[in-house]
């Protein structure tokens, strides 16, 4: 009797699965557009918002963000596992272009990258009249044994323009004692440059979350707003994608270029200062800023 | 992000529909290496895979299920079916491996009884298959455990899309990520707390069944 | 006329592992109506005689014959043939459940219909005073019972040939005599019993033919 009971518990839950996963097959109806991105830039919530604002115009699509690092957004890209892109390095941009991976592209936000450091700056970069010189400072303080680098190490938006500003001073810290290859994404690793009393590059919105929940102590903004620094937010069609998912990426990517005025307010009210800008009224220099660094 | 129960519940529905569909194959495949002396070599080798990176196993998914993979025609990337299907592999090793050791010992015994009363090879299986249940149903609670815990997969070929493809473990990742620790941790001991509470249920089961 | 050759063993070799022979030629055959006794020193190669006997395992050589046919020609063969030699272990075993489960298990095997299942088992079960033991948990039985239970058990599929091992081990006198009392009477209906047992009292009390088993040899004592 027991027995018996507990097979038809059995079945019934074996019933019950299969049910679910048959009904989960027939739920969707929804068009699904895909659309690699960075940590970075999903973690402001940016995306997401102007998703839901996309939704309200244009009901019965979801637009699935997968947050990896730049590269691997691109890689990704590549393979035909995207069809939207949304990222900040010129130099990877360029090359997926040149190999045809996107086709149209556009500017549609930018913000500044700061270095971060303890506030008692060891390495004076406060100082610093460039991003480069800063950098420089920070070498000759690591050399000495007063101050320590954490790099994300991975290959990101923020890596990659991190490198291009050591290459910019004429060094080369990798290998250095003082320089630590975190591997890890923003969050983390300004944490650990926290934890370290180090200096970092970071992107400003980032920062300044972690900054508000007090996850960083000691940790302040020592340079920023040089064009050195500048951080262009492109979105690209990947020329892969096709039928009704390219029109609705299409959409939104129209979407996103044309309503800046929900990038230009974003966050201004959580953080006090708005995350991004919008790109339309210095769409000229930020697109020669961006072939400067696509191809320097 | 999303709220929580709804995370929670897309996780046991991704890795308990995992479990099943693993168990679709694992169970029969323990059972033939056991009453097989040729197929019984692959107990090393399933033992040995068991230890294997989950974040490797998600990258072979991966590139199977990519457009541009083999499988890419079946569209299942970044859905929760291809985190089942990735799972489903991934916990075989762990199922077949403890399956096989319990069957086998079940098999020595409740095998030869079979035949000495001129059982079949299937009326000999399903008595030492329902001999064996109690310690097939920890086995499967094992694949499960796995499952739900495993980041790699899920996050390869599942994405962590939210309200659509994030689990338990993914959000966890994302939480540390994006420095919400504290979130993090909390859903850290709902995991906990979920696997505890299969595997309770499955050793109150196992009583009432004894 | 002649009793009918049941159950033949030619020329037999068996090794467990590829490089010691347990069984070296034996030879043995074993007609209607006989019961035979079989004793030999601990590790001689009696139990895995009767494993052989009651086609478990299969020889690396030799032929097993069941009333006249090779049993290891076929698959089909052997499976077919299986139902008529039953193997009663040395150390019982019981699967989960009652005692009535357990007694029933062979005839449910065979697709019996309930109510043949209770006829047959309620036999059985008087033939060996296990009656009282029918609802009981069979996992929990002493080890006598369960012993009493096992032989129950093949009693009730009507093999022609019995092969028990070690019947006796952990009964009473009483049982004892119970149990040798069915044993003469099973091979009164024309089956055969083969028996091995290390007690040669009560062995005497129901051999017709003894053997010994020395060195893997089947021999006379
Ligand atoms: N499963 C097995 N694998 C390997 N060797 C075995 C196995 N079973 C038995 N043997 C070996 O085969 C030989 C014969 O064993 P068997 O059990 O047939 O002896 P036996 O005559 O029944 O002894 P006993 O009187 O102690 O029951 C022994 O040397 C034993 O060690
Ligand atoms: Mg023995």
């Amino acid at each position: 009797m027991r027995r018996a009971l507990l097979a038809a518990l059995t079945v019934a839950a074996a019933a019950a699965a299969l049910v679910a996963l048959v009904a989960g097959w027939q739920q969707e109806h929804v068009i699904r557009v895909r659309a690699t991105t960075t940590t970075s830039l999903y973690a402001t919530g940016l995306l997401e918002f102007l998703e839901e604002e996309f939704k309200r115009v244009r009901p019965g699509v979801e637009i699935d963000f997968i947050t990896v690092g730049s590269g691997e957004a691109l890689r990704r890209a590549a393979q035909g596992d995207a069809c939207l892109v949304f990222v900040h390095a010129p130099s990877l941009e360029l090359a997926y272009i040149r190999a045809g991976v996107l086709e149209r592209g556009a500017i549609f936000a930018y913000n500044y990258f700061v270095i971060v450091g303890p506030s008692d700056d060891p390495a004076g970069v406060r100082a610093a009249a460039s991003a480069a010189e800063a950098f420089r400072r920070i070498y000759e303080a690591g050399e000495a044994g007063l101050a320590r680098f954490v790099s994300r190490g991975d290959n990101s938006g923020t890596h990659v323009r991190e490198l291009s500003i050591w290459r910019a001073a004429g060094l080369d810290p990798r290998g250095r004692p003082w320089y630590v290859e975190r591997g890890a994404g923003m969050a983390e690793t300004l944490v650990t440059a926290s934890e370290m009393q180090a200096y970092t590059l970071s992107d400003i919105g980032t920062y300044l979350k972690l900054k508000r929940e007090g996850r960083l102590h000691d940790l302040e903004v020592l340079y920023t707003n040089s064009s050195e620094l500048i951080n262009i937010y492109s979105v690209y069609l990947v020329s892969s994608c096709a039928g009704e998912e390219r029109e609705v990426a299409e959409e939104f990517m129209e979407f996103v270029v044309e309503r800046q005025d929900l990038i230009a307010g974003y966050g201004a009210d959580e953080y006090g200062q708005p995350l991004f800008y919008p790109a339309r009224e210095r769409l000229d220099e930020l697109k020669r800023l961006w072939w400067s660094l696509a191809e320097g | 992000m999303e709220a929580l129960t709804d995370i929670v519940l897309r996780s046991l529905w991704v890795s308990g529909s995992a479990t099943l569909l693993s168990s679709l194959w694992s169970l029969p495949l323990a059972y033939a290496m056991a009453v097989s002396r040729r197929l019984g070599l692959l107990a090393p080798i399933m033992e040995a895979l068991v230890g294997v990176p989950t974040v490797v196993v998600g990258l072979v998914m991966y590139m199977l299920l990519s457009r541009t993979g083999p499988l890419g025609f079946l569209n299942l990337l970044y859905t929760p079916y291809a985190i089942i299907v990735g799972e489903a592999v991934l916990i075989t090793p762990v199922i077949v491996s403890t399956a096989y050791r319990v069957i086998r010992r079940s098999v020595e015994t409740y095998g030869e009884l079979a035949r000495t009363l001129g059982a079949g090879p299937l009326q000999a299986a399903a008595l030492v298959l329902s001999q064996s249940a109690p310690g097939l149903a920890a086995s499967v609670v094992m694949g499960f455990s796995r499952a739900i815990g495993e980041l790699g997969v899920a996050f390869m070929v599942g994405g962590n899309i939210a309200g659509y493809t994030r689990t338990l473990t993914t959000a966890i990742a994302l939480g540390v990520a994006m420095g919400e620790y504290e979130l993090a941790m909390q859903l850290g001991l709902v995991l906990i707390a979920l696997t505890l509470a299969v595997s309770l249920a499955v050793r109150a089961s196992k009583r009432l069944w004894e | 006329m002649m009793a009918m050759r049941l159950l033949a063993l030619e020329d037999v070799w068996y090794s467990y592992d590829g490089k010691r022979w347990v069984l070296r030629s034996a030879t043995l055959s074993v007609s209607g109506g006989e019961v035979v006794a079989v004793v030999g020193p601990n590790g001689a190669g009696k139990t895995t005689l009767l494993k052989i006997m009651g086609l478990l395992y299969r020889p690396q050589r030799g032929r097993v014959l069941v009333k006249g046919v090779d049993a290891w020609a076929s698959r089909a063969a052997a499976l077919r043939l299986r139902r008529s030699v039953v193997y009663v272990h040395e150390r019982p075993i019981m699967v989960r459940g009652t005692v009535l489960d357990n007694v029933a298990l062979g005839l449910r095997l065979r697709g019996l219909d309930g109510a043949e299942v209770r006829r047959r088992v309620s036999a059985v079960a008087r033939a060996l005073g296990i009656e009282g033991l029918l609802d009981r948990d069979a996992r929990k039985l002493s080890a006598g019972q369960a012993q009493l239970v096992a032989l129950a058990r093949a009693l009730a599929v009507e093999p022609d040939v019995l092969l028990l091992d070690e019947p006796f081990a952990n009964l009473d006198e009483e049982g004892r005599e119970v149990v040798a009392d069915v044993i003469r009477g099973y091979s009164r209906e024309g089956r055969a019993v083969v028996v091995v047992s290390h007690d040669r009292s009560v062995l005497a009390r129901v051999a017709t033919r003894w053997v010994r088993v020395r060195d893997g040899r089947v021999e006379a004592p």
